[in-house]
């Protein structure tokens, strides 16, 4: 097996890393730059928990090889904490719409409503539904997750 | 046991030289199905030696009218072209088949490419682009040709790809006036949906009258195949005669001549049917309501 040498934007800061050719994106994630907020729930791009922002589009990172991602720009849910250690609008809407149970879906969920919103700041619900149609919740249920992203999407006026 | 060399290009000549230079190569783009048979270690791909990452093509991620046919890039996403103003205004059939295609996650990722060169039994785009009359262009490092789809899949899984060639665009003629087409697919669920039955149907209605019938059906033939016993029968028929009922068997009657009786057939007959039947109402609604 070779190593690929990959240089990448992740949450602004360039990285650069000799991977090998099985290397997941949730795995570089995760486990070499220490960014544990990302998870992996099936690892067959069916749940959507892995989700990350690649080039502004809301992808699994189980999915991709990190081979792929040169010259990409990602966006993890750690990437939305702002300097002042502030929650992103999104993360703040999702608490008050009670949209959290036991949160492994929720960095998933967020990074999809983040890049349907800056995408289309003032989504219908079928767009919410759309966009959020790969990501899987078990527990706290769809309602208030769609009432999240409603909250944040008027939050942003 | 799955055990590779990643080679990675944002060169298609480059891309073309590796399949050219090198044995036993497996391209992946959007990994939206290899990753998944990577994970589940499936024998087919211990074979390979080497995976060829072609998803950052650019020159193949465009949607471009030309003067007679529309062409898709391979890199082309589901979304991209479910997005594409062009796409929409000439061929929503193939608008529903992309958007009917896993998630809106998958859809960012999943291309067009991917989905003819896997050539799957339930491949969402195949029978659109059958019915369209769409054209593979295939590049190898000396060579180009061009194969219409119907030609290119030949069976389940099996293109006529040859080892150093590559899916580089999709060429779909452009229709004309007067062309009503419907998507009509059975999953499990809306998202996420590996389609069970499929039926495309793409007519021209002129004065009245069904003409340059095409009708293709997905996932519940081995592969997308052409109705052609039952398009005989619309063929030519006025709107207001056609017997929808006549039609519904027809479809059955055809579908059990290429898959044979299995255990599942008492269940696809009746739903087959109502797709043909809920396909001809749509598209009779649709010309009737555009006079």
């Amino acid at each position: 097996m070779n190593k690929t040498k990959v240089s990448f934007k992740v949450n602004g800061k360039e990285i650069t890393l000799e991977v090998s050719s099985k290397e997941r994106l949730i795995d570089t994630l995760r486990e070499r730059l220490d960014l544990m907020g990302t998870k992996e729930g099936c690892g067959i791009g069916e749940c959507g928990a892995c989700t990350v922002i690649m080039n502004g589009k809301a992808v699994q990172s189980c999915m991709i090889l990190t081979g792929q991602v040169d010259g990409s720009q990602i966006l993890t849910i750690e990437g939305l904490e702002k300097e002042d250690n502030k929650l992103d609008v999104l993360q703040e809407a999702f608490i008050e719409a009670g949209a959290v149970q036991c949160g492994f879906c929720t960095p998933g969920m967020i990074m999809s409503s983040k890049a349907l919103l800056q995408e289309n700041p003032k989504p219908t619900d079928e767009e919410i539904k759309e966009a959020l149609s790969g990501n899987i919740c078990r527990c706290t249920g769809y309602k208030q997750i769609i009432e999240g992203v409603r909250l944040a999407s008027e939050k942003m006026k | 046991m799955i055990d590779y060399d990643l080679l990675t290009t944002k060169n298609l000549d480059s891309a073309l030289d590796y399949l050219d230079k090198l044995e036993n190569v497996k391209l992946i783009a959007g990994g939206t199905d290899l990753l998944v048979d990577i994970r589940k270690n499936v024998s087919r791909l211990h074979k390979i030696d080497y995976v060829l990452d072609i998803s950052n093509i650019e020159e193949l991620k465009g949607i471009q009218k030309k003067e007679k046919y529309i062409e898709i890039g391979s890199m082309v996403t589901h979304n991209m072209l479910t997005k594409n103003i062009v796409i929409n205004e000439n061929f929503p059939i193939l608008v529903d088949a992309a958007k009917s295609i896993g998630s809106y996650l998958i859809r960012n990722r999943g291309t067009v490419g991917g989905n003819i060169n896997n050539a799957a039994t339930c491949a969402d785009l195949v029978p659109a682009l059958m019915a369209l009359r769409a054209e593979v262009v295939l590049k190898s490092l000396s060579n180009q040709r061009i194969v219409p789809i119907e030609n290119f899949v030949i069976g389940p899984n099996r293109t006529d790809l040859k080892k150093n060639e590559m899916v580089t665009y999709v060429r779909i003629p452009l229709l004309g006036g007067n062309y009503y087409g419907c998507f009509q697919k059975i999953g499990r669920r809306n998202a996420l949906s590996i389609s069970r039955l499929t039926m495309v149907l793409l007519t021209k209605i002129e004065e009245e009258t069904f003409r340059d019938v095409r009708l293709v059906s997905g996932a519940v033939t081995p592969y997308p195949q052409m109705f052609t016993k039952t398009i005989e029968v619309i063929e030519g028929q006025p709107i207001k005669k056609i017997n929808i009922e006549d039609i519904g068997n027809a479809v059955s009657e055809e579908m059990v001549s290429i898959t044979g009786e299995r255990w599942s057939t008492p269940y696809k007959r009746p739903v087959i049917a109502s797709l043909i039947k809920r396909a001809l109402v749509n598209v009779i609604k649709e010309a009737s309501d555009n006079e």
